[in-house]
């Protein structure tokens, strides 16, 4: 054991004069600053402030005897996830095990909460892991996959509407804005994408155009825009800020869906096409069966790490004043009380980015891994 | 005997450049006809031209019935004579041009289905028999991705053949193989002469052409320049260039 590690830091670490340099320096000072950001955490943070203003962060100024909506909203979202992860990954054994492990340290955090919050993450967890075993091992329920999420983005509405939609915030928004993003880009983008090679080219000058400006705009200015548009455009739909800020999202990202769909088309042979033509069928069933399928294939890594993209400019809604997940961060910091806790909050706000970040990563490579094994 | 496919002075250009030159062909239903002549002669094009895979500017066309739209007419929309001709018309191409995310039997089935409305299982049920007859039957669940070659290009005709055409176009179907698979190929494609099934095939096979053919038909630089019973045009080509490229192309 020792012998190996030694032999494997003289590779790696000290092989040549210049590395020798380069880890004598490096090291010491990686080391120093975990040290010196360790001892700040356990000893100076005052980590109470996380578990007190938790609810805040996690549903914004959502009304507390509604709190029971928000719950409902992340079980379909659970439900939702658990099921887009059963595609791709088997459930086994061992995972069941991991996700007791999650609900444990969720009743380690959370235990002076009540009973009642235990019980929710328990079925949250629960719902996760029952939808993830369904999907993998149900494959002909997968077919139903695309529908049910659109009527669980429906249901999370209804739920989530009554006390009204300007209410919602926090990280649930985060994950609500790029949820909705991301299914509704999809269909949209597709179409964009198909749109850009139709044969009339009035379609596809129309779609041409709209993907490009699009894409030589910034998100905020088409966000701003839609949210300062509507109103004006349907005065008497009267739609919530949270609406108009998820139509923004949905059409910037559409145009750059459309621009990886496309690429993806661009990747099916010709051949395929022809053969399929040759055989009498209809230009929709083509494009429907043989060629989507291919195309998406190709793509899904590039949509997965779009789905990481929307995630992280997630934030930029507060310029229509809403309150996503680092913005209720920065509400509880303007409170005078909490003033001088800055560290503490901002911290747990990049610890929770970075995993809900990394945990995307993680799942666009095992995807890419899991796709080129089957397009073999 | 009727025929099946009637070229009248069909003309094709890529631009300016004139692809197929006044075509005059026909042939008759239970004919097997076999195309030849050197690279970029325009014989691919020709035959890709009887199920509209390539569009023609004049002249007239006419297959199994129908007749074939020229290309302003089909820039106009008017297709309903394409989609008729190609249930009619199967085709197999160089590349096989299988469908790798689909299994063997979904490969066959899927135009069944989507074409002739047939159920999964009567679908499935042909399926099986027409893998049966090319001998691929134990591979039915496989994926493209796992046969050989000549697997692959059987598998092609037997998802033409469960469209039950009148036609069969063959375009160099064994030109992407390796020299062992060859013969396998040509096999199927013998038994289905041999059945009386109507082909038009472009081939470098010199000795299955002369085989099977009941015509040969030699083009060169987008004109036909002969066309011949297999013996006569072996033993005795009329046309000069003709016997040169039989010279170049049967001296190994």
């Amino acid at each position: 054991m020792i012998a190996r590690s030694l032999k494997w830091s003289r590779h790696n670490l000290f092989a040549k004069p210049f590395d020798v340099l380069l880890s004598l320096t490096v090291i010491p000072g990686v080391l120093w600053l975990i040290w010196q950001i360790a001892g700040w955490a356990l000893t100076v943070a005052q980590w109470d402030i996380i578990p007190q203003s938790l609810r805040v962060l996690m549903i914004g100024i959502f009304p507390v005897d509604q709190a029971w909506r928000t719950w409902v909203a992340a079980m379909i979202i659970a439900a939702l996830l658990g099921a887009a992860l059963g595609c791709v990954f088997a459930f086994r054994g061992r995972h069941a095990g991991g996700l007791l492990l999650v609900v444990a340290v969720a009743l380690v955090l959370t235990g002076t909460k009540g009973l009642a919050n235990i019980l929710c993450v328990a079925a949250l967890v629960a719902l996760f892991g029952l939808s993830w075993a369904l999907i993998s091992r149900v494959p002909a329920a997968r077919r139903g996959l695309v529908p049910a999420s659109f009527v669980g983005l429906i249901a999370i509405f209804a739920v989530m509407a009554p006390p009204g939609a300007g209410l919602w915030g926090g990280l649930l928004l985060s994950i609500l804005l790029t949820l909705v993003t991301a299914v509704v880009t999809l269909p949209i983008g597709i179409l964009l994408a198909f749109g850009r090679r139709s044969r009339f080219s009035s379609v596809r000058w129309i779609c041409t155009a709209y993907i490009e400006v699009m894409r030589s705009v910034p998100l905020i200015m088409v966000v701003y825009w839609i949210w300062i548009l509507m109103p004006v455009l349907t005065p008497q739909l009267n739609l919530a800020d949270v609406v108009r800020g998820m139509i923004g999202f949905t059409l910037f990202y559409s145009a750059y869906v459309a621009e990886y769909v496309r690429s993806g088309l661009q990747a099916v042979p010709r051949g395929q096409t022809e053969a399929a033509r040759s055989l009498g069928m209809s230009e929709f069933d083509i494009n429907r069966s043989i060629v989507l399928p291919q195309a998406l294939r190709v793509v899904v890594p590039p949509l997965v790490g779009n789905v990481l993209d929307i995630f992280n400019t997630a934030p930029l809604v507060f310029i229509i004043g809403l309150t996503d997940f680092l913005r209720a961060g920065q509400m509880i910091l303007a409170n005078p009380q909490y003033g001088d806790r800055t560290y503490e909050v901002y911290s747990f706000l990049f610890l929770t980015y970075f995993l809900v970040g990394s945990l995307i990563t993680f799942v666009a490579r095992k995807l890419e891994k899991h796709l080129a094994r089957g397009s073999r | 005997m009727s025929t099946i496919v009637e070229m009248k002075t069909l003309n094709k250009f890529y631009g300016s450049h004139h692809v197929l030159k006044n075509i005059d062909l026909s042939v008759a239903r239970g004919e097997v006809v076999v195309v030849i002549g050197a690279s970029g002669s325009g014989k691919s094009t020709l035959i890709r031209c009887v199920n509209g895979l390539e569009m023609y500017q004049n002249g007239s066309l006419l297959v199994d019935g129908y007749p074939m739209p020229v290309e302003e007419d089909r820039l106009l929309g008017g297709e309903s004579e394409l989609a008729a001709i190609r249930k009619g018309v199967g085709m197999v191409f160089q590349q096989f041009n299988l469908f790798p995310h689909k299994t063997v039997v979904e490969n066959i089935t899927i135009a069944p289905m989507r074409v002739h409305r047939k159920s999964k299982a009567e679908a499935e049920a042909t399926a099986l028999r027409l893998l049966d007859r090319v001998g691929l039957k134990a591979h039915a669940h496989k994926y493209p991705g796992q046969l050989s070659g000549g697997q692959q290009q059987r598998v092609a005709i037997a998802r033409s053949l469960a469209m039950e055409p009148h036609l069969m176009l063959f375009d160099e179907p064994t030109s992407a193989l390796d020299p062992e698979m060859i013969g396998e190929v040509l096999d199927v494609m013998r038994e289905l002469a041999a059945d009386g099934m109507t082909m038009m095939i472009v081939t470098h096979e010199m000795g299955f052409a002369r085989e099977v053919a009941d015509r040969i038909v030699y083009i060169d630089q987008g004109a036909i320049l002969e066309i011949g019973k297999p013996d006569a045009f072996f033993d005795n080509p009329q046309n000069e260039r003709a016997r040169a490229f039989l010279a170049r192309v049967l001296k190994h």
